[in-house]
C-alpha cells in the first residue's frame, strides 16, 4: 500500500511538473558558499556539535560536517545552520524510519 | 524567522542548556514552536541560545522532561534596560537633568557685548538694554524680538545712526555705528553770495565782499547779493564773500480738511494668549477663550526655543489683543479752519529752514463743500536767500 502510495507520487511529479519537496516531502537545501546552509522539511535535530549536525529527514538522515557551527534560526521544519560547511552527506540506513 | 529588533524590544535572554538530552531539548522547543535561536554548542554536555521573554515560561515543562539544566547567563532588551535604569534611579535622573539644564542655559542670555561705541555711548547702550530687560540670565523668549529691541534701542539713543542687533547664540550683539558731524570748515575758495530764491530783501549783514542789493530790493533767482570781488576799480581784489542776507518770499498754499474723521484708538483693553507650537502645530498653555471686546488688533510675537546652537522646531507664541475703539470726530466750521490754519502752517515749518519766521499770515480764501473745508493761506516769510557761487578764475 505504502509503496503503490510512493509510486504514484513519483509518477505524479514526473509527469505533472511539480516540485519534488512538495509532493514527496524531500529536503530543500540551500547553501550559500560554504557559510550558511538552509534546510526545509525536516523531521528534529539528532545531534548537534560545533563540528556536526546530524538532522532526521522523512527518509534517513543528513549529516552535515564542518567547523564553527550555529543554529541560527530554528522552527519546526525549517533550520539555518552557519559555519564552515565541510560536507553534507545523506545517511540512508535500510529501511525508512517509522514515525 | 523574527526579526530580531522586535526581540529587542520584547526582550530575551541567554541561556545555557546543561545535560545529556540536549538535542532532545532542541526538538521539543521546536515541537512547542518556543523561539530559540543562536544555537552553539560549547561543551561536551552543554549548549547555549537565546530564548525570548515571553517563552521562558514555557521552557519549564521541557526542562523538566528532558533533565536538562537551564543557567541564565545574560539579560538583553528593552524590559531588562527599564529596570536597570530603575535600580540606578540617580543616574538616569541626572541624565535628564542635565539634558534640561542645558536646554533651560541654551535659552538664557549670557552675554552683552557692544561693538564699536565710545565709552559714553556704551554706557548709555548699556543703561538702554538694562531698561529693556536684556539681563544675565533672561530667557530669550520672554524678550521682544530682535528686530524691536534694535527699533528701540535705535530709537532711545539719538548720537547713534545704526545700532545693529543680533543674536548669536546665547550673546547679544550690538553693532553701533556712531554719528560723526562733518566739522564745519570755513570757505577758503572766493566766491558770490547768490539769490536762491525770488524774494524782497528784508535786511543784509556784510562780514566781507561788498554788497550789491540794499533792503526793499527785489532780487530774482541767481541775483548776485555779495560779491566777492573788493577793493577799488583797477586794484580789484578776489575774496570769499561771507554774509547773511535775509529775503521776505510770500509762500501760497491750500489745506482742505473734513468736517467729519473717523479714527481708531487703542483703549487699553488687552488679552494675552500663549501657546507653544510644535512643527507648526499650536497649542495653547495659557490664556484661553474669546476677549470680551469684539474689536481688537493682533499682535503676534514669536520665539524659537534653541537647544545649543541648534534651533528646535518648537516656538513660544505670544499673542496680544488690543481692543480697539472707532472714535468719530467732528468739527463745526469755525474749528476746522482753525485746525487747518495750524496744519498747514506746521506743513510750512517743516519745508523751510530752522531759522526762518513767518511774519505774516492771512487767509484769502475759504470754502466749504462736500463736507470739507478748503483754504488758501498766504504767508510772508523772512529766511536766509543766500546762496554760495564759487568765481572761477579764468587765466
Amino acid at each position: 500500500m505504502r509503496k503503490i502510495n510512493k509510486m504514484v507520487r513519483k509518477w505524479m511529479t514526473d509527469k505533472m511538473e511539480l516540485p519534488a519537496d512538495v509532493t514527496m516531502d524531500l529536503p530543500r537545501i540551500t547553501m550559500i558558499g560554504q557559510l550558511h546552509i538552509y534546510i526545509e522539511n525536516h523531521r528534529g535535530v539528532l545531534k548537534f556539535s560545533n563540528q556536526e549536525l546530524r538532522l532526521l529527514l522523512e527518509q534517513g538522515q543528513l549529516l552535515i560536517k564542518g567547523n564553527h557551527f550555529v543554529i541560527k534560526t530554528i522552527l519546526p521544519e525549517e533550520l539555518l545552520l552557519e559555519g564552515i560547511i565541510d560536507q553534507v552527506i545523506y545517511i540512508n540506513d535500510g529501511e525508512p524510519k517509522k514515525r | 524567522m523574527k526579526n530580531s529588533w522586535t526581540n529587542t524590544f520584547s526582550g530575551f535572554t541567554r541561556i545555557k542548556v546543561v545535560g545529556k538530552y540536549t538535542e532532545l531539548f532542541l526538538n521539543r522547543c521546536i515541537h512547542e514552536e518556543i523561539s530559540i535561536w543562536h544555537i552553539r554548542r560549547v561543551g561536551d554536555e552543554a549548549i547555549v541560545c537565546y530564548v525570548s521573554l515571553e517563552d521562558v515560561k514555557r521552557i519549564r515543562p521541557i526542562v523538566k522532561e528532558t533533565k536538562v539544566k537551564v543557567y541564565f547567563i545574560e539579560r538583553k532588551g528593552v524590559p531588562f534596560l527599564i529596570r536597570k535604569m530603575i535600580s540606578r534611579g540617580g543616574f538616569v535622573a541626572g541624565i535628564v537633568s542635565f539634558v534640561a539644564l542645558l536646554f533651560i542655559l541654551s535659552n538664557m542670555v549670557w552675554n552683552i557685548s557692544i561693538e564699536g561705541a565710545s565709552p559714553k555711548i556704551e554706557h548709555e547702550l548699556s543703561q538702554a538694554v538694562n531698561e529693556l530687560g536684556i539681563k544675565r540670565g533672561k530667557f530669550h523668549f520672554l524678550l521682544p524680538s530682535v528686530e524691536d529691541i534694535q527699533m528701540k534701542v535705535t530709537e532711545r539713543i539719538d548720537e547713534a545712526t545704526w545700532i545693529g542687533v543680533t543674536l548669536n547664540g546665547t550673546t547679544f550683539h550690538f553693532n553701533v555705528v556712531e554719528q560723526t558731524f562733518p566739522e564745519k570748515q570755513e570757505p577758503v575758495s572766493p566766491r558770490h553770495l547768490i539769490s536762491k530764491k525770488k524774494a524782497i530783501i528784508y535786511d543784509i549783514f556784510v562780514e566781507q565782499g561788498q554788497a550789491k542789493v540794499i533792503p526793499n530790493d527785489f532780487v530774482d533767482k541767481g541775483e548776485t547779493l555779495i560779491s566777492g570781488f573788493i577793493g577799488k576799480e583797477g586794484k580789484m581784489e578776489i575774496a570769499p564773500a561771507k554774509g547773511k542776507v535775509l529775503g521776505e518770499i510770500w509762500y501760497k498754499s491750500n489745506v482742505s480738511i473734513p468736517l467729519i474723521t473717523e479714527f481708531s484708538t487703542l483703549t487699553g483693553e488687552k488679552k494675552t494668549k500663549h501657546s507653544l507650537s510644535i512643527f507648526d502645530i499650536n497649542f495653547p498653555i495659557f490664556g484661553f477663550g474669546n476677549p470680551e471686546f469684539t474689536e481688537y488688533e493682533t499682535n503676534e510675537y514669536r520665539n524659537r526655543l534653541n537647544f545649543l546652537k541648534w534651533s528646535l522646531p518648537i516656538e513660544y507664541h505670544r499673542k496680544v489683543l488690543l481692543e480697539k475703539e472707532t472714535l468719530v470726530r467732528e468739527y463745526s466750521e469755525e474749528e476746522a479752519v482753525d485746525t487747518a490754519i495750524l496744519m498747514a502752517r506746521e506743513e510750512l515749518m517743516k519745508k523751510l529752514d530752522e531759522d526762518a519766521v513767518i511774519k505774516g499770515e492771512k487767509v484769502l480764501h475759504e470754502t466749504n463743500e462736500n463736507g470739507k473745508v478748503t483754504l488758501m493761506i498766504h504767508y510772508q516769510v523772512i529766511e536766509d536767500i543766500a546762496k554760495s557761487q564759487p568765481i572761477i578764475q579764468g587765466d
